[in-house]
């Protein structure tokens, strides 16, 4: 698929090869746009990506059926991810250095097993869902471009 | 367990050869008259769970035996009744007996990582006969959950926290009576047009724990026992007492299996609901938004929607106190009204009560039982970002809601619908 739209970095290549590991690895919460290129090898699955009006979404359909999303504003960090699928993608890769504060406070659940809710000052992580079909997004609020709804990242 | 891959061998062997005396119950049954159709209702409870903390938490007993044996068997209690998913899966510092663990297609093991939005649970499938009430089903596959015979790959323990103890679980197991006959479904199964082995659910594991991704036959997938069972294996009813406001601390119901079985389960005077055959979901009609990924679903323990009128539960004053973050805190008792329509276009109006949950639990730390406890799903401010209604446990109280399961008719219809 030929997109308008060209972003450096290489998720864009690395999502067109066909890698024998099964594994998500793009650019983590909180990473540079430009640091996704070491991982790229292992990534298996198609992606697009669509410019809006302060940062560039990354749309990586995974081996799983699940798309996860990553919102990275223009030559910055990524700000946010969020997933929709029959599957959780893999969160350690997709939080990177906050997935352990997802998995201290997920220990400490109260919604069952079908919510969770986490809101740090630094760290917002909503994630629902039932099985084959769940949902669900993390974001850094102080790291949103200027003029960015937390209603876009979905 | 040092030889499994022997030990699944002999096991499989032995189940498909002993399976014909399970159901017959010994050698000399000739002259035994025609049984009568089996019970085909359980008793239900909603009460704190194992951990005694759970809320609007509906639980049943289960035995289970080792395939073909009807005395090397074990009954678990405070097996949780969840609409929302499908399989059996127990426990395994719960689970005393040794159960056969089945093959994935490569000759190893076959483990599975179910994923919950909390966390995962890790472990192998294996086959039990499985006894619930009366009803019966033999050499169901079900997952073992939390067995240390298989170190967790990589790859699930990267979806977060592992959940395979009682007190992180929240019960001794879960007994998935959903809509599908299969836990995963097509998804995980081969495919001549695509790749399904990075499912991320099922895994073939070495007796070393090395761990691939691969796919799973239908039916050797974790399998909905409802539809194994030797009848009455259309569908299930749960059928909860209503509960009066602030609520109470126990409540106890039944599960029916079958529709249109037997007399105690026939349909005609309900509405039914079609779901859709990829997620189970329906349609609710909320505040004007239309969200296409709604569900019926006894494994949620509140209401869960996004209403940007409601006031949303604070986070807690001091860290160790209990976190009702998610949750609704209005200041008074909110009546709201919503519309569930059905893939099938039929539509129904359902009135329900918010109150506030920190109040509800405070005032009531005895109360399993809370038919107002409600919270947020997406946690978004604004409703518009959510596709979804969780209707869960609350709405059971009071009525018989039917599970049909996909692919069987009823005397209404053909699942996968639900009703009530």
């Amino acid at each position: 698929m030929r997109l308008g739209i060209d972003f450096k970095g290489g998720c864009c290549v690395g999502a067109l090869l066909v890698a024998l590991v099964p594994r998500l690895a793009c650019a983590a919460l909180g990473e540079p746009e430009s640091s996704i290129s070491g991982d790229v090898q292992h990534l298996k699955g198609s992606i697009k990506s669509t410019l809006r009006t302060n940062y560039r979404v990354h749309e990586i359909q995974l081996p799983s059926g699940t798309v996860l999303r990553e919102f990275a504003a223009a030559g910055g960090n990524v700000f946010a991810v969020a997933w929709s699928g029959p599957a959780i993608p893999d969160l350690r890769q997709a939080l990177g250095r906050y997935f352990d504060a997802y998995v201290t406070s997920a220990q400490a659940k109260q919604g069952g097993h079908r919510h969770l809710r986490i809101e740090q000052s630094e760290f917002v992580m909503q994630s629902s869902g039932h099985m084959r079909a769940f949902s669900g997004r993390a974001y850094l609020p102080q790291a949103l471009p200027p003029g960015t709804s937390v209603d876009e990242i979905r | 367990m040092r030889n499994v891959a022997g030990m699944m061998a002999a096991g499989l062997i032995g189940v498909s050869s002993l399976s014909f005396v399970s159901c017959g119950g010994g050698g000399s049954s000739a002259s035994v008259a025609p049984a009568p159709a089996p019970s085909n209702v359980v008793s239900v409870v909603v009460d704190g769970g194992p951990n005694n903390n759970s809320v609007n938490t509906v639980f049943t007993t289960v035995t289970v035996c080792v395939p073909g044996s009807t005395t090397n068997c074990q009954t678990i209690d405070h097996v949780q009744v969840d609409t929302g998913s499908n399989g059996l899966r127990l426990l395994a510092p719960v689970l005393t007996l040794s159960l056969p663990v089945t093959m994935a297609t490569d000759g190893n093991s076959l483990v599975e990582c179910t994923q919950f939005v909390d966390g995962y649970s890790w472990g192998p499938i294996a086959l039990a006969d499985i006894q619930v009430g009366e009803e019966t089903a033999s050499s169901v596959p079900i997952q073992v959950i939390g067995s240390s015979t298989f170190a967790v790959d990589p790859n699930c323990s990267n979806k977060g926290t592992a959940e395979d103890t009682v007190a992180a679980f929240g019960a001794n197991g879960i007994l998935g009576i959903g809509v599908f006959e299969q836990d995963c479904g097509p998804f995980c199964a081969p495919s001549t047009t695509v790749d399904n082995s990075a499912n991320g659910f099922y895994y073939s594991c070495t007796t070393a724990s090395v761990c691939v991704g691969t796919t799973v036959a239908l039916n050797s997938q974790v399998l909905n026992p409802v539809r194994l069972f030797a009848t009455d294996n259309d569908g299930s009813i749960l059928d909860l007492p209503g509960v009066a406001a602030p609520g109470t601390t126990t409540l106890t119901g039944s599960l029916i299996f079958g529709i249109d079985t037997q007399s105690n389960n026939s349909s005609g005077s309900e509405t039914i609901l079609g779901v859709d055959l990829i997620y189970g979901d329906f349609t609710t009609v909320f505040n004007a938004q239309t969200l296409s990924r709604s569900f019926l679903d006894s494994g949620t323990n509140g209401i869960f929607f996004d209403d940007s009128n409601l006031t949303q539960c604070p986070p807690p004053a001091i860290s160790t106190d209990p976190s009702f973050l998610g949750f609704y805190c209005p200041a008074s008792a909110q009546s709201l009204t919503a519309t569930l329509t059905g893939t099938n276009n039929t539509s129904i109006p359902e009135t329900f009560t918010v109150d506030n949950a920190q109040t509800l639990v405070t005032d009531h730390p005895t109360f399993s039982v809370l038919p107002t406890l409600a919270g947020t799903w997406s946690g978004a401010a604004n409703a518009a970002t959510s596709d979804t209604f969780d209707w869960g446990l609350p709405f059971y109280y009071g009525r018989r809601v039917f599970t049909a399961i996909e692919n069987q008719r009823t005397a209404v219809g053909t699942g996968p619908y639900v009703a009530f």
